[in-house]
């Protein structure tokens, strides 16, 4: 049913002009709440043509589609805060499991194209313990691989905020982002990606939670507040409001660290890596390696020495075999 | 040898010579503190940048250009808002991190907001506006929850501190008292004394009485108060020890003995428990002795 009246609604919002040429006055449409008030859609389209015609260009329709997915395997912990996502991104498609590793570039951009979305997360669990995220644009590129580390969901009861499903968020982004040419084209993701479609048929009118992005340290941390801001009408703020404003941590809480970043979409030349990136298992090694160390260094020792015994022979002693006769 | 070598190649590019154990020990350590986890499950970061990373920031800006939107496009449809980060964070400083994290957010919202009200949309929720939330209501409930029990908690950590502060106080009060008291005690004798100093040299002639009364005054001891509550009472007696020191004239001293120790009311119990009168009282004690001993040698 709901999508049937989406459907009517883009037909007139993507041509307007169309049914203005059409000489004869069409019968006005029915509506639930009865007749549609022709003239007052006329004046709209107007309004539209008029914006279009000072921009000069056809009239702007952000039809973003996200399509986010899990590898087999995945973490319950970033398994919730994937949810988590798809709670916060009214214009996301979610999809079964995908079995991870080897040919999944090709499968997945099949499936972003079969669920026609325009851009991808995908969440990938590897070992039960390290979570990447692969972003990306979906026909032709760029995609992003990062490490997520610092994952708090939305469940955990120390972030105590709340606020509406399918709201738009006021997307902030720290200065640093237009420092580089990666972190430029990183922010232009995270816009299309992370921001709710004006008129979205699932997203609510208001506004009333803000998202974080942040380059701390070379990652870009995210959060998530609820703005909670003293009023009673829903233009007006009252005098002083917003220096009373009040931000409440809604979560979840990760940060992305960026590994890659490729020309195509799941694959394709790469443009940027990440050149102080160590792998998680990288690091493990090290660590076992630092154990496996100990012995190491004992057996050395042990070598060591006696090749100084060997190099600086004892004087024989001449009171060796004093008492032996 | 061949292990920590690798080890420390893979930190630095420049594998050093380690020989002697002294420089070992010293790369140990070295590695340990840059592979400390900084916030449980976070990560290590090379020294010092690869060489050979790939930077193409031609092909990265022609992807931008690629998937950016027109020029054109109204701010209410991307929503963003650049923040200065005025100065740098320290990442492992919790605490200013997510202030830094904070004060861009609400700086963002404030500006996005004066923007939207220029526009004269409406953007704030309205008080009868209900819909689905992010999170659902038994969610919030547990919330709600744990926070009311942190506030109980803290608030009874709190009482429980008030209560052994109070103690304190009170102990020193007490003791303050206590001096006060024996300083009083001291400052009374001494004027006592003082007195009869005066009288002697004026020449009153005190006999045996006086010298006794000093005698009891000079240790102290007359001014100082049995702490028994009811001294010469057994704690059984009923009567306030009036049975014992024999009648109020009336009724029979047996009887009134009788009605003390088996009288109704109070506690029956420690009747015939031993006070230290009691054991002090021999009155009872080998009273027809001497008779019958002559019966014995009779």
């Amino acid at each position: 049913m709901g999508k049937k009246r989406k459907h009517s609604e883009t037909a007139i919002a993507v041509a307007p002009a169309k049914k203005k040429d059409e000489a004869a006055p069409e019968r006005p449409q029915r509506t639930l709440f009865g007749w549609k008030d022709e003239k007052h859609k006329n004046e709209q389209l107007e309004e539209e043509e008029q914006e279009a015609a000072t921009h000069s260009t056809p009239l702007f329709r952000n039809k973003e589609k996200v399509l986010v997915t899990c590898s087999r395997r995945i973490n319950f912990r970033y398994r919730h805060l994937m949810l988590n996502i798809v709670s916060l991104l009214p214009h996301c498609k979610k999809d079964n499991k995908v079995e991870s590793a080897e040919s999944k570039g090709a499968t997945l951009n099949e499936l972003v194209e079969l669920r026609s979305c325009s851009s991808s997360l995908f969440f990938e669990c590897r070992k039960h313990k390290d979570l990447y995220l692969w972003m990306a644009k979906c026909p032709n590129g760029p995609s992003v691989k990062f490490l997520v580390n610092a994952v708090h969901t939305m469940e955990e009861l120390k972030l105590t905020g709340n606020h509406l499903k399918g709201s738009r968020p006021i997307l902030t982004f720290s200065s640093n982002f237009d420092s580089n040419a990666h972190w430029k084209l990183l922010k232009e993701m995270l816009i299309q990606i992370f921001g709710t479609p004006k008129l979205h048929r699932k997203a609510k009118p208001f506004h009333d939670h803000v998202f974080v992005f942040s380059i701390v340290d070379d990652h870009i941390w995210f959060r998530n507040y609820q703005t909670s801001v003293p009023h009673n009408e829903s233009d007006k703020i009252a005098r002083g409001g917003l220096d009373n404003m009040t931000l409440v941590e809604v979560g979840p809480r990760f940060c992305l660290n960026p590994i890659k970043i490729f020309g195509g979409s799941f694959g394709g030349p790469t443009l940027y890596e990440n050149p102080f990136y160590v792998s998680p298992n990288q690091i493990r090694a090290l660590e076992k390696r630092q154990k496996a160390g100990k012995y190491a260094k004992k057996v050395k020792a042990k070598t060591r020495r006696k090749m100084h015994e060997l190099s600086n022979p004892l004087e024989p002693d001449e009171f060796a075999d004093m008492w032996k006769e | 040898m061949g292990v920590l070598n690798k080890r420390t190649a893979l930190l630095k590019e420049d594998a050093v010579e380690d020989d002697d154990l002294v420089d070992v020990s010293g790369d140990e350590s070295e590695t340990e503190s840059e592979s400390e986890p900084e916030e449980g499950d976070e990560d290590v970061k090379l020294s010092e940048p690869s060489k050979n990373a790939i930077y193409n920031t031609d092909g990265l800006l022609d992807k931008l250009g690629d998937i950016s939107w027109p020029d054109n496009v109204e701010w209410i449809h991307k929503l963003s808002i650049d923040i200065d980060q005025e100065q740098e964070v320290d990442v492992n400083d919790d605490l200013a991190r997510e202030l830094a994290f904070y004060t861009q957010a609400l700086e963002g919202t404030r500006q996005a907001f004066e923007k939207l009200q220029s526009m004269g949309l409406p953007f704030l929720r309205p008080a009868d506006y209900y819909a689905e939330m992010v999170k659902s209501d038994t969610h919030m409930e547990k919330v709600k929850g744990q926070l009311l029990a942190e506030k109980k908690k803290i608030e009874e950590a709190e009482e429980r501190r008030k209560g052994r502060e109070a103690k304190k106080l009170a102990k020193e009060i007490q003791a303050q008292k206590q001096k006060e008291r024996a300083k009083q005690k001291k400052e009374d004798i001494e004027s006592v004394k003082k007195w009869r100093k005066q009288r002697q040299q004026s020449g009153f002639a005190g006999g045996d009485k006086d010298a006794a009364m000093e005698l009891s005054l000079e240790d102290g001891k007359a001014f100082e108060r049995s702490n028994k509550k009811r001294p010469g009472v057994a704690p059984g007696d009923r009567s306030g020890g009036k049975a014992r020191q024999g009648g109020m004239g009336k009724k029979p001293k047996k009887r009134e003995i009788r009605n003390s120790k088996f009288g109704s009311g109070g506690r029956k119990a420690g009747k015939k428990q031993n006070t230290a009168d009691t054991i002090n009282d021999l009155r009872g004690f080998n009273k027809d002795n001497a008779s019958g001993d002559k019966k014995r040698k009779r």
